[in-house]
C-alpha cells in the first residue's frame, strides 16, 4: 500500500517524524517499508512510501488506515475529513439483497443530475501513484475513494438499470462483459449485482459494461457492500480475476467502516460532479450488526512476552493511541474493547502483540543467550545415519547432489523399481516436470546430463532424499540414498563403494541377489538387489545402452537400512576381566563346502559371552579339500575354560 | 683384457651414460656395461684362465669401474627424473590418478552446521513429510480454509485441496505438536514447495530451517538472543541483524528478521530492494491456537517457532548469486581443493 507523505501529514497534523522515521516506524511495527521514492505532487517535492500491510490488517489497505497507525505510533491525532450528507438510516426501495447469507452488509445511494467530465489534474496525478488509469471524474473519484478508505465502490449508470439492483447468487448468467470489455465466462453460483433482466457486476470483484458510467451519466446509484469473504476468494480464484476490489474484499473488512466510506464518496460526487439527492437517496441491508469483542487482559502480559518490563501505564497508553477502550476490572485484569475497524484483534494475546509492537521492538535486547533447561532428546536415527552415510560417501570422493525431486512421468516408468504407483501434481509450475519421482536415478541421471554438457568427466555423485509412490489411495515417500558413478569400471566401483558404506555403518554381511524388479533404465543382465545381512534394502545396477554408457546406479532405503541397524548391538564397550586366550584349530572342508557357514556356527557356539575375535589365519589345499586353520580369541575365560569350549566347539 | 682396454671402456661408458637423454637411453646403457650379458660381467668370463695374483688385481679394477658406472646410472637417472616432463594425461596407465576430494551440498553443509549450533543448546533435530495434508500444512497452523493468508504460500496440490506438497516446514511443527508433549527444543531442516515461477531469486523447490521451543515461559528477547547467536555464528560476530513485528498466523507477536544486506551494507543496492536490508526468516511467539489445536494448555506453555529462508542463507554463505544454481547441474565442486567445512 502506497502513501504520500504529504497525505499522512494532513490526516495526523502533529507528525513531525521524516519521511525516512515514518518508514522505519512502520517497517519495525508490522508493515514492511518496500519502498520510499521521491516524487512530486502537485509542484511540490513529496516521498512516496510503500508499504507490504499484514494479510490481517484489511483497514490498512487505505490511507486512513496507514493514518491512523502513524497517529498511534506517535501519540498524536488523526484528524479525517467530515461527512454528514446522509441520512443514517436507510430506507430507499430501488435495490434488494436475494444473497442474504454471502452479503454481510449492503449500502447504495441515489445521485440525480451529476454532470460527469474528465478528472483534474490532481486526481489524475494521484491515482498514477497507484497505476490507475484516469477514466472520469466519477470513476476516478471512486478509485480516489477505495485508495483513501481501503473500501471499494461500485458506481452504476442508473438510467441503464431496468427495475432494481440486486445482489443475487448467479442461476441465469452464463457469461459477464466486464467494464474492460473483457467477456467472462461463468461457472454458476457465483455472487453478482444484477437488475430484472441482466447481470451488472461480479460482486466484489468487478462491474459489468451493462451500467457503467459514462461522460452522458446524469443519475447514478453508489453501491458498496461486505461480502463473506471467503466466497469472494473462491469466486475470484475459481473465476481467476484479481482485481483492487477482490484483494480487498477477501480480507476482512469491517462492515461498519461502510457509513463513513458511502458518505465520504457521496460527499466528493457532489462536491466535485454536482447533483443532488432524492428524499431517500440510501438504501441498506445490515441483518447482523457487527459487534466487536470484550476482550480479559492482564497488562503484565506484554512485558511477560517481550521478556522486558513494559509498564502497565505504558500499556494503557498504547492501547488507547490504538483506539482501544479499556476498562480496568482489577490489579491485573483489564476488559478491552478493538475499535470496529480493527477485525484483526481476538484475544489477549492480539492485545500483546499490538501493545509490543508499539512500545517497540526495537527495545528488545537481541544479544542475551537464553539458558533454557535440558529436555529430552526426539532425534531419529535415521538423521544421524543419512549424515555417516554422507560423510563415508564424501570420504570415497564422491559429491554430494540435490536436485529436483519433479520430474517426468516418463523417467519414472524407466526408474521406478518399486511397486508402487505415480503421483502427478495438479498445479506444478514447471510443467515439464509434473511427477513426484519414484527413485533418485531419475534426478540423478538429468543431473549426469548436466554435467555431460558442461563436459565434467570421472562423475561420482550422490543424492539423499525422498522418493515418492502411490499405493492404492495412500501417498507413500521413502528416504532414499541414491548414487551414481560414470566411467571405467562404473558397476565394480559402485559395488566397492555400496559394500565399503554398508560395511562401515555396521552391517557384517553384504551381497547380492538377481532382481526381481528390474527397472527398465536397467541392463538387464546387471541388476541385483543389495542384501544386508541377508535383507534386501536396495537395488545396485548398470544402465542399459539406451541410458548412458559406463554409469551405474545404486539406491538404498535408509529407513529399511536403519531398520535393520537397529537390531544389531549398539552397545560396542566390553569390560575385560581375564586376559584374552587365543587358541587355534585347524578344520577341513570340501571344495565346495562353505566355510562362512561354518564359522557363524562356530560363533553362533562359542557365544558373544566369550567370543572376543575368529579369524582365518592359514589355509592348505589337499586333494580334494582345504584345510583351515581357524584361531579362536575367547574373553572373560581362565585358560581352562577357554580351551574345554575351545575342544568341545572344534571336535577336538 | 689389458689396462688400456679398462680405460677406454671406462671412457666409452661414461660418454655415453653423459649422452643419454632419456630413461629409455640410460636403460639401453645400463643393459649395455651393468646388465647380465653388458660388458663388464662378460669381462669375468676369461678370469680362469689368468694367474691368480692378474686375476685378483683385475678382478679389483673391474670392480671399481663397475661401482664407476653404476653411480654414474644412478646420478643421471635423478637427474632425467628431475627435467623429464611426464607424459601428458597418462597418469591412468602408471595405474595412479589424482584422489578426488569429496563434498556435502553447500545447503547440507549450512544444515549441518545449524544443527550443530542447536544440538550444543539441546535442541533435537527431527524431519516430516514432504507430501502433506492440509491439516498439517495449513488447519493446524491457525490458516483455515480460505484465509487470505494462503496468498502468501501458493500452494502445488497432489489432490486438492486435502494433499499437497508442503509450502513450509512449520508443518513438522504441528506434527510435532501433535506427537510430543512438551517441554520441546526442536530444528527441522527441510525441503519446501510453493507455486512460484523459477528465476534468479525464486524457485519452487526450496529449503526451511525450522524452530520450534515449548517450556513454561518463553519471551521475545529469548527468540532474539537466539536467533542472534546463530547468526553471529554463521555469519561473524560484526553481523547486523534486526527483528521487527510481521504478520504469521502461526505466531502472535510474529516476526521478520532482516539481516543488513551483504553486498551494499545498508546503502540500498538492487539484491536488498533499495532498502538495506535482507529478510532471512520469520519467528514468533507460538499463537494459542496451535497448542489448544494439539492439546496443549496454553495457560501452562509457551513456545517460540522460526522458519528461516535456507536457501537464503546458503547464498550469503557460499556468495552464489542464482538460487537456480543450487538445485541445478551447474553446481560442480573444486576437484583438489575441499573444504568440506564451514570456516
Amino acid at each position: 500500500m502506497k502513501v504520500l507523505y504529504s497525505q499522512l501529514k494532513q490526516l495526523v497534523p502533529g507528525l513531525k517524524a521524516s519521511s525516512k522515521q515514518v518508514g522505519l516506524k512502520f517497517a519495525m511495527a508490522g508493515f514492511l517499508l518496500d519502498g520510499l521514492k521521491k516524487v512530486s505532487f502537485q509542484g511540490k517535492k513529496d516521498w512516496l512510501l510503500s508499504f507490504e500491510v499484514r494479510q490481517n490488517r484489511a483497514d490498512c489497505l487505505g490511507i486512513v488506515g496507514l493514518a491512523r497507525e502513524a497517529a498511534a505510533f506517535y501519540g498524536l491525532k488523526c484528524q479525517l475529513p467530515e461527512t454528514g450528507v446522509l441520512p443514517k438510516t436507510g430506507k430507499a426501495s430501488f435495490a434488494l439483497v436475494e444473497a442474504k447469507t454471502a452479503v454481510k452488509r449492503a449500502l447504495a445511494v441515489e445521485i440525480q443530475g451529476v454532470k460527469n467530465k474528465q478528472s483534474p489534474s490532481w486526481l489524475k496525478e494521484f491515482l498514477s501513484f497507484y497505476d490507475i488509469n484516469s477514466i472520469n471524474l466519477l470513476v476516478d473519484l471512486s478509485n480516489y475513494a477505495m485508495i483513501f478508505t481501503g473500501y471499494p465502490s461500485h458506481l452504476l449508470d442508473k438510467n441503464k438499470i431496468s427495475g432494481s439492483l440486486c445482489w443475487a447468487q448467479n442461476k441465469d448468467f452464463k457469461e459477464i462483459t466486464t467494464l474492460d470489455a473483457t467477456k467472462i465466462v461463468l461457472k454458476g453460483g457465483e455472487i453478482i449485482l444484477k437488475d430484472d433482466s441482466r447481470i451488472l457486476g461480479l460482486a466484489g470483484i468487478v462491474g459489468g459494461k451493462q451500467a457503467m458510467i459514462d461522460l452522458k451519466t446524469t443519475n447514478l446509484i453508489v453501491e458498496m457492500a461486505i461480502y463473506d469473504r471467503a466466497k469472494i476468494r473462491r469466486d475470484s480464484r475459481a473465476l481467476k480475476i484479481t482485481t483492487e476490489a477482490s484483494v480487498r474484499l477477501e480480507k476482512d473488512l469491517s462492515p461498519e467502516g461502510l457509513d463513513y466510506v458511502i458518505g465520504f464518496l457521496t460527499s466528493l460526487i457532489l462536491k466535485e460532479v454536482g447533483g443532488k439527492m432524492p428524499s431517500c437517496p440510501l438504501f441498506s441491508f445490515y441483518p447482523h450488526k457487527q459487534t466487536m469483542p470484550k476482550i480479559k487482559f492482564n497488562p503484565g502480559m506484554p512485558g511477560v512476552f517481550a521478556g522486558i518490563p513494559i509498564r502497565e501505564s505504558k500499556c494503557f497508553q498504547i492501547l488507547k493511541n490504538l483506539r482501544f477502550r479499556v476498562k480496568k476490572l482489577s490489579k491485573n485484569s483489564w476488559q478491552v474493547v478493538p475499535p470496529l475497524d480493527r477485525m484483526d484483534i481476538a484475544i489477549g494475546q492480539d492485545l500483546v502483540e499490538e501493545v509490543v509492537r508499539v512500545f517497540g521492538f526495537e527495545k528488545i535486547p537481541i544479544d542475551e543467550l537464553p539458558v533454557f533447561p535440558v529436555v529430552k532428546t526426539i532425534t531419529p536415527l535415521d538423521i544421524e545415519l543419512a549424515e555417516k552415510a554422507s560423510d563415508i560417501l564424501t570420504t570415497l570422493g564422491f559429491d554430494e547432489i540435490r536436485s529436483w525431486t519433479l520430474t517426468t512421468m516418463e523417467m519414472n516408468l524407466r526408474t521406478s523399481w518399486i511397486s508402487w504407483q505415480n503421483i502427478a501434481t495438479q498445479n506444478s509450475v514447471n510443467e515439464e516436470f509434473p511427477d513426484l519421482r519414484q527413485s533418485i536415478a531419475a534426478s540423478l541421471i538429468l543431473e549426469l546430463r548436466e554435467y555431460d554438457k558442461r563436459n565434467v568427466a570421472k562423475i561420482r555423485i550422490f543424492e539423499i532424499g525422498r522418493v515418492f509412490g502411490r499405493v492404492q489411495n495412500n501417498f507413500q515417500e521413502k528416504e532414499m540414498l541414491g548414487l551414481l558413478i560414470k566411467g571405467k569400471d562404473a558397476l565394480q566401483n559402485c559395488k566397492m563403494a555400496a559394500e565399503t558404506l554398508l560395511r562401515s555403518l555396521g552391517f557384517r554381511k553384504v551381497g547380492y541377489l538377481i532382481a526381481k524388479a528390474k527397472p527398465l533404465a536397467a541392463s538387464p543382465n546387471s541388476c541385483w538387489n543389495i542384501l544386508a545381512n541377508n535383507k534386501i534394502i536396495g537395488i545396485i545396477y548398470q544402465l542399459g545402452q539406451a541410458e548412458v554408457k559406463e554409469t551405474a546406479f545404486l539406491e538404498i532405503d535408509l529407513s529399511l537400512m536403519n531398520k535393520h541397524l537397529a537390531g544389531l548391538a549398539t552397545n560396542p564397550v566390553v569390560e575385560l576381566d581375564n586376559k584374552l586366550v587365543a587358541l587355534d584349530a585347524n578344520i577341513e572342508l570340501g571344495l565346495k563346502g562353505d566355510l562362512r557357514a561354518l564359522l557363524t556356527k562356530i560363533e553362533a557356539d562359542i557365544g558373544q559371552n566369550y567370543l572376543w575375535a575368529l579369524e582365518v589365519v592359514d589355509q592348505f589345499a589337499l586333494k580334494d579339500k582345504i584345510r583351515y586353520t581357524i584361531k579362536a580369541t575367547y574373553k572373560n575365560l581362565s585358560d581352562k575354560a577357554a580351551k574345554a569350549i575351545h575342544l568341545k566347539v572344534f571336535s577336538l | 683384457m689389458s689396462e688400456v682396454d679398462l680405460k677406454q671402456l671406462k671412457i666409452q661408458a661414461e660418454n655415453e651414460v653423459v649422452a643419454a637423454k632419456t630413461m629409455a637411453d640410460l636403460d639401453l646403457v645400463f643393459y649395455k656395461y651393468l646388465g647380465k650379458k653388458g660388458q663388464l660381467k662378460l669381462l669375468f668370463r676369461g678370469f680362469a684362465k689368468l694367474p691368480e695374483s692378474e686375476r685378483k688385481q683385475l678382478g679389483v679394477e673391474i670392480n671399481i669401474l663397475q661401482k664407476r658406472v653404476e653411480n654414474l646410472v644412478t646420478i643421471k637417472k635423478t637427474a632425467l627424473e628431475l627435467v623429464v616432463v611426464k607424459p601428458a594425461a597418462k597418469a591412468e596407465d602408471l595405474g595412479f590418478t589424482m584422489p578426488k576430494i569429496g563434498h556435502l551440498h553447500p545447503i547440507t553443509q549450512t544444515i549441518r552446521m545449524m544443527n550443530k549450533i542447536f544440538i550444543a543448546m539441546g535442541y533435537s533435530v527431527m524431519e516430516g513429510p514432504e507430501i502433506e495434508s492440509d491439516g498439517y500444512n495449513f488447519r493446524r497452523l491457525n490458516v483455515p480454509p480460505d484465509h487470505p493468508a494462503r496468498d502468501m504460500q501458493d500452494t502445488i496440490y497432489i489432490k486438492e485441496p486435502d494433499f499437497l506438497l508442503r509450502t513450509h516446514t512449520s508443518s513438522v511443527e504441528a506434527r510435532i505438536l501433535a506427537k510430543y508433549k512438551p517441554p520441546l527444543k526442536v530444528v527441522c531442516p527441510g525441503r519446501v514447495y510453493r507455486n512460484e515461477k523459477v528465476n534468479k531469486s525464486n524457485h519452487f523447490i526450496f529449503h526451511h530451517y525450522q524452530g520450534l521451543v515449548v517450556l513454561p515461559k518463553v519471551s521475545l528477547k529469548d527468540l532474539f538472543g537466539t536467533l542472534n547467536f546463530l547468526f553471529k555464528k554463521m555469519y561473524g560476530p560484526k553481523t547486523v541483524i534486526r527483528y521487527r513485528n510481521k504478520y504469521y498466523p502461526e505466531v502472535e507477536p510474529g516476526v521478520g528478521s532482516d539481516m543488513l544486506c551483504f553486498a551494499c551494507q545498508g546503502k540500498g543496492c538492487p539484491l536488498c530492494k533499495g532498502v538495506g536490508w535482507i529478510e532471512m526468516g520469520g519467528a514468533g511467539i507460538v499463537h494459542p491456537n496451535l497448542l489448544k489445536i494439539a492439546g496443549i494448555n496454553s495457560q501452562k506453555w509457551m513456545g517460540f517457532a522460526f522458519g528461516l529462508g535456507l536457501d537464503r542463507w546458503v547464498m550469503a554463505k557460499y556468495k552464489i548469486n542464482d538460487i537456480r544454481t543450487l538445485l541445478g547441474g551447474n553446481l560442480a565442486y573444486k576437484y583438489f581443493e575441499g573444504e568440506n567445512t564451514l570456516s
